[in-house]
Formats: structure tokens, sequence, C-alpha cells
């Protein structure tokens, strides 16, 4: 695998179009259609249209220029079966960056999401925030906890309480867990890209310290969001018509737990009308998470 | 092998064993040629391996001796909490399987006599015998917390299937708990158990449909209702008794409401703001003030009418909504005399529809809590009855502005340098931890 800085993979054969990657970033930006609270639409932005086209257009050349030189064909279509994950559910997420997505040969239109829209009307028009994102990476090398906690400004270490050196930056404001073997937890941040950012700063200070960082492996393992649909619900009539997914034990705590099979994501249900989100891999799981459960929720809306 | 007998010189020897003794014999004159060893010798035994315990008998003899008392102590809440035969002999078989699950082999006393308790918790769920955590906690002498850890894991560990119970059920064995018979109190303080139990359950659904209970914990609620009730039955007399007084006499265990004795005030108060909300609705009052110290001789009319005098509440309270904000758009259009705020005023008479620009739309019933910092047009404005987390929010949560970050931006030297000690720094640093321990 090739270790990466700062910038992303791409596949061996495919010319680097410089100008075709920043177009991208308008979609996964946080301040696209789901931070304004409007009602989410598929995604229907220009630029990230032209992009596709133009890299299929680019696919599509490099094709007949392969098929006619070299077999290594097999090893580029082989990609195209996948179905690309910038459209799972109407939501993209960074950690699918065109690197690694779209090699299709079917003419499929671009904007059609795997899951139908909802329309308008039926979608809630409440956008779950998002609270916390846990991510790992691998910094490739072994670390002497004691040397960095020495002689950086903003680390912490005790051993005898946790193995691990406790590291904090400002910007963006999160927290890491910086290991010996050179693996690292970094958590605090409110967005896929906030967390990549952070996690690289927090490398970049080891790097600085002397160690020979890398920056391996970087995996979203949890993110948390959070919403609130604006009208009281009735735990005890949810909790007896969704047994089997619910757990509402008012002695032990407040609010409802609720497994969600598919997505496989944990809420939280409060009586006052908040619910959190938790579990999830990629953003759309919440969103998707969220739209299957408003329409439930609404059914408990009950005002005396 | 000897292969000759030194009596008779046959070479016909023959290995014939005297129980679990080796023997050489000659057939022909029976005389013992040689023999091998009786008894083990000490190479021999320590050689051997030793039964490892719980292969030996003694395990089906004798079960371990803290199983057996866990046995009794299971027994015993059994009885406590007076539950049948066929409940106490599956309580006492699923805690043995508990007790000997790996997950809880080796886990201290303290957590296995939870653990008894957590199966007397979950027989009784499957039975629908209401019994609320808070009866085995105060039973065991722990709290609700350490008491939910341990149940979670029991079931998740034993596979079993978690039921809720709701307040009602736990209502009817919790009013009987009370000591007020005839025979046990005087005159004026006895209540037949069923009065009570009507009177009661009236009241907490009375208070589910104000949003008092879910989410709440029940064992409080359940005290403060039964207390009102109490006092609603006779209220010339029972007035003037406080909850500890009436706790005490209808002997209460003062360990199962001492704890929450704070949580009982606050529900107190909260039934008793619902009971005066739908007591001014009454219609012989005419619009007489209901004080929440002096609503309980209107409980019975009001729970008589309860449903009414819901409807009636809330539509006031829309109804005054409405008012309001017609008034303030009113006055906002002879300050401006536009026509779009004229077609606006018209639009916008149902409450959901409620202009966000207006400030200072304030429920009159709610002035007294003027330390909640809701915005003026925050939903819960729109509602009379809500749950009390909702409207006595007293901090709004700001989310912090978004970074708009792409995640693979340059990072510049300076602010990485920021993060890390200058070689002063750190010299001052050593110096000082050298001192500490000198000084240590």
């Amino acid at each position: 695998m090739e270790q990466n800085n700062s910038l992303t993979p791409f596949p061996p054969g495919l010319a680097s179009p410089q100008g075709a990657m920043t177009p991208v970033l308008p979609i996964f930006s946080p301040m696209m259609p789901y931070g304004t609270g409007l009602t989410p639409q598929p995604v229907q932005n220009t630029n990230s249209l032209s992009l596709l086209e133009e890299q299929q257009r680019q696919q599509q050349q490099q094709q007949q220029q392969q098929a006619a030189a070299s077999q290594q064909q097999s090893g580029m279509v082989g990609g195209s079966g996948q179905t690309p994950q910038l459209y799972h559910s109407q939501v993209s997420t960074t950690t699918a960056l065109p690197g690694n997505t779209p090699l299709y040969t079917t003419p499929l239109t671009p904007m059609t999401p795997i899951t139908p829209a909802t329309p308008a009307s039926e979608s809630s028009g409440i956008v779950p925030q998002l609270q916390n994102i846990v991510s790992t990476v691998n910094l490739g090398c072994k670390l002497d906890l004691k040397t960095i906690a020495l002689r950086a400004r903003n680390a912490e270490y005790n051993p005898k309480r946790f193995a691990a050196v406790i590291m904090r930056i400002r910007e963006p404001r999160t927290t890491a867990l910086i290991f010996s073997s050179g693996k690292m937890v970094c958590t605090g941040a409110k967005s896929e890209e906030q967390s990549r950012l952070a996690a690289r700063k927090y490398a970049r200070v080891v790097q600085k310290l002397g160690f020979p960082a890398k920056f391996l492996d970087f995996k979203i393992q949890n993110m948390v969001g959070s919403c609130d649909v604006k009208f009281p619900i009735r735990l005890e009539g949810l909790v007896l018509t969704h047994q089997q997914f619910s757990s509402y034990e008012p002695e032990l705590f407040p609010g409802l737990i609720y497994r969600m099979i598919k997505p496989r994501i944990v809420l939280l249900i409060f009586v006052s009308g908040k619910v959190v989100l938790t579990g999830a891999k990629v953003r759309g799981e919440i969103y998707e998470a969220f739209e299957n459960i408003y329409p439930i929720l609404k059914g408990f809306r009950k005002t005396t | 092998m000897p292969s000759s007998c030194p009596e008779c010189g046959s070479s016909n020897v023959v290995e014939d064993d005297l129980y679990s003794q080796r023997q050489w014999v000659c057939v022909d004159c029976g005389s013992v040629v040689s023999e091998g060893h009786l008894t083990t010798t000490v190479s021999d035994e320590t050689q051997g391996r030793a039964v490892p315990y719980h292969a030996s008998t003694e395990v089906l003899k004798k079960p371990c001796r803290n199983l057996i008392a866990g046995f009794s102590r299971v027994r015993a809440l059994c009885r406590i909490l007076r539950l049948s035969s066929d409940m106490e002999s599956a309580v006492v078989s699923l805690f043995e399987r508990a007790y000997n699950h790996p997950n809880f082999i080796f886990v201290t006393l303290t957590k296995k006599e939870i653990l008894g308790g957590c199966c007397v918790l979950s027989v009784c769920r499957q039975c629908n015998w209401p019994v609320a955590m808070g009866t085995i906690g105060y039973l065991l002498g722990v709290d609700n917390a350490t008491l939910g850890t341990v149940y979670r894991e029991f079931t998740k560990a034993l596979n079993i299937e978690i039921s809720t119970i709701g307040i009602m059920d736990m209502l009817e064995s919790f009013c009987y708990d009370f000591k007020l018979g005839p025979q046990q109190v005087e005159e004026v303080f006895a209540e037949p158990p069923q009065r009570l139990v009507d009177r009661t359950s009236a009241l907490i659904e009375l208070a589910a449909d104000a949003w008092i209970v879910t989410g709440r914990q029940p064992l409080p609620l359940l005290f403060a209702a039964v207390y009102l009730a109490w006092q609603s039955l006779n209220p010339t007399v029972r007035m003037k008794y406080t909850f500890v007084k009436f706790c005490k006499i209808g002997k209460a265990p003062e360990q199962s409401w001492h704890r929450s004795r704070d949580s009982v005030v606050k529900r107190l108060k909260e039934l008793r703001d619902v009971l005066c909300k739908l007591g001014r609705e009454l219609p012989w009052l005419r619009g007489g003030t209901v004080e929440p110290n002096t609503v309980v001789p209107l409980v019975d009319d009001i729970l008589k009418n309860h449903r009414a005098l819901l409807l009636r509440a809330v539509r006031n309270y829309e109804q005054q909504l409405q008012n309001e904000s017609q008034t303030a758009q009113t006055t906002e259009c002879d300050n401006e005399l536009s026509d779009s705020n004229r077609s606006e005023s018209h639009s916008s008479t149902t409450p959901e529809l409620m202009d966000p620009d207006q400030a200072g739309c304030e429920n009159p019933a709610d002035k007294q809590a003027t330390d909640c910092q809701l915005p003026p047009d925050h939903w819960s404005k729109r509602h009379l009855f809500l749950p009390p987390c909702v409207k006595n929010r007293k901090r709004q949560r700001v989310d912090a502005p978004q970074l708009e970050v792409t995640g693979d931006e340059e990072i510049s030297d300076s602010e990485i340098e920021s993060y890390i000690r200058s070689q002063d720094e750190i010299e001052m640093y050593l110096k000082v931890q050298k001192e500490l321990k000198k000084m240590a």
C-alpha cells in the first residue's frame, strides 16, 4: 500500500488531473446541504457531475489505449464491478475519494443514488450534526513515550494509570492517545476531514520530535451524531411496539436504547425529543438511521 | 523372567498374578519362583498424576461453599418478596447456571450476591411479577447503577430476553406495602388498599399524560403519587402531614424512601403544578386562583373530569397563544403599515406557523420559570404540557462553528513548533523534577 501523507493515491495509469481534484471537495464540504438544515437533496452539484463525466471520458480513453497495448487491463477492469461508494444513499464520504472509485464501463447516470431518493415531502428536514469522530492511524515505528512526554508541551504521560501518551492540539480541538507500538487514536473531531487533519498534525509533531513517523492505514472507527426532533416522545409506547430492538429501563437510564439492524447503529432516544446516534463508520449511516427512525418517532408524537 | 524352577527343575514357569502382585509359578510343582512388588514405591507415586478437585467425587457430593451460601441468600430474597414456590425453584436453578458460568465463576463475592438479585429480578420479569430494581437494590444494599451493570452482563452472558415493566404494574404491590389498614393505624389515617390503588393509578395516568412519568425513576414518582392520593382521600384532616410523616404512619421501610427523598419532593411539586393547571379550568371555581398547596382538596373533582379538563386547558392555552401572536403582529402592522405583514397576520393564525421574528411571546403560566433561557420562538412554548427536562432547560447548547477543512492541507511548521518544548524548557523541567525527587 502506498504511504499517504497529503496526496490521495491515484490508480496507476490514470493521469493525475489536478484540476479535477479540487472540484470534488465541495461535495464533501460540511457546508453542503447537510449543514444548512434544508431537506437533503441528492447531490446535484454541477462540479461533481462534470468531474465524473471527465473521469469517464478519461477512463474510456485509457482503456482504448490499453486494450491495444498490454494485458494489464485485467487489474483495472476488475475494479469496474465495484459499486461506487460515492453514491451510497445520497451521501458522500471522504473515505471514498475518487482515487479509489469509479472505474465503470457502464454508462451509469452519475447522480442516481443506490437507495431511491425519498421525495422532499417525506424526509424529515432535520439533519443530524456530527459531534465526535474516533479514528486510528499507524505511525509505523516504535516510540519512546518518555521522550515524547518530556519534549512535547501538550503531552501527559502517567504510566501507572495508562500506558499511552495523551496529547492535545488546539486546532482542530482534539485529543490523541499515542502508544509505544506506534499506533494512535484520535478523538474529538467534528468531521472526517478534521479528524484526518488532526491525525496528520499529531504525526507531524511526533516526526519533529525525532521519530520516523509515517501515516499508515488511517481509518475512522466511530462517528457520533445528535439531533432534535422537536416534539416529546412516548418511550413506553415505543418499547412495546419495537421490543426486539429497544431497551428502556427508566431505573437505570432515562433514555431508550434502540439498536437498529440496518444500518447497524445504536440510537439513544430521550423523552425531550433529542436523539443521539452512534456506531457509524461513515456519515451516511447516521443520516440513514435517522431517516429510518423519524417516521417511527412521529408515530409516538402525542400532543395532549 | 525366570526360565526354570529351582525346586523341580522344570522349565514350565508361567506368569500367574495373585491379585495385584505379579508372580511366576512353576506349573509342575506349584512353587512360586519369583514375585513382584505388592505396593507402589515412592518413585511410582511421584511420577503418577494427582486427580484434580473438579474430577473427584468431592465436587458432586459437596458443592462450593459460596454456592450454598448463595442459594440460601437467594431463597431468602424470594421469601421476602413472597414469590411462589415455582418461581423460587426457577430462581435457584437460574442462579446455579449463572454462578457456574465462566463469566461469573471468578468474580468477587459481592458481585455474586448481586448476581442472585439479578436472577430474582429476571424470573420476576418473565413471570410478570412486578418488582422494581430499586426494591432489589435496597434489599441487597447496592445502588441501581451497580445492579444495572451486573444485570446487563448477566442477561448478555446467559442470553436472556429482557422485558420491561411499566409503572402501572408496580403500583398495586407498592400500595399494598403501606400498612394503612383500620387495625394498624388510627381511623383518620386508615385507607383500604384498593381505594388507595384506584386513586393512585388515576393520578399516575394523569401524570403520564402530562409527561412527568416518561424517562424518570418510577419509585419516587410512586411515593409522591401515593402520598397525594392518601391526602386527597381525606383532605381536611390529612393536609397537615408531611411526606416523611406519612411514611412513618404507613410504616414504609426507611431505606426504601430515604435516599430518594429529594426526588420525591420534586415529583410532588410537578404533580401539584399539573393539578393546578387543570384545577384552573374547573368551571365552578369561576376563574379563582388555584395554588399548589391548596389544590389537594380539588383532586377528587379534577380526577373525575380529567379528560374534559385536559381538553379545555390545552384549548385555552392555544387560544392564548393565538391572541398573543395576533396582538404582537397587529402592533407590528401599526408600526410598519406594509401589505406583506398584513397578509402574514391573516395566514399565521395557527400556532404551528408562528412567526419566528416575534420576540417576547411568553406564556403567562411559565413566567415563574424566569431562569429558563429558551429563545422565545422555541418549539416548546407551543405546548402546555411538556417533559420538565425541556421546559426547565437552563442553558442552550451552542454548536461551535464548523471548521472548513479538507484534511489534506499544508500544516505550518510554526504551529507544530508551538507544541514542542525548547531546550531551555526541557532543562528547567528536568531540574525541577530532580529537586522534587530530592525533597520527596
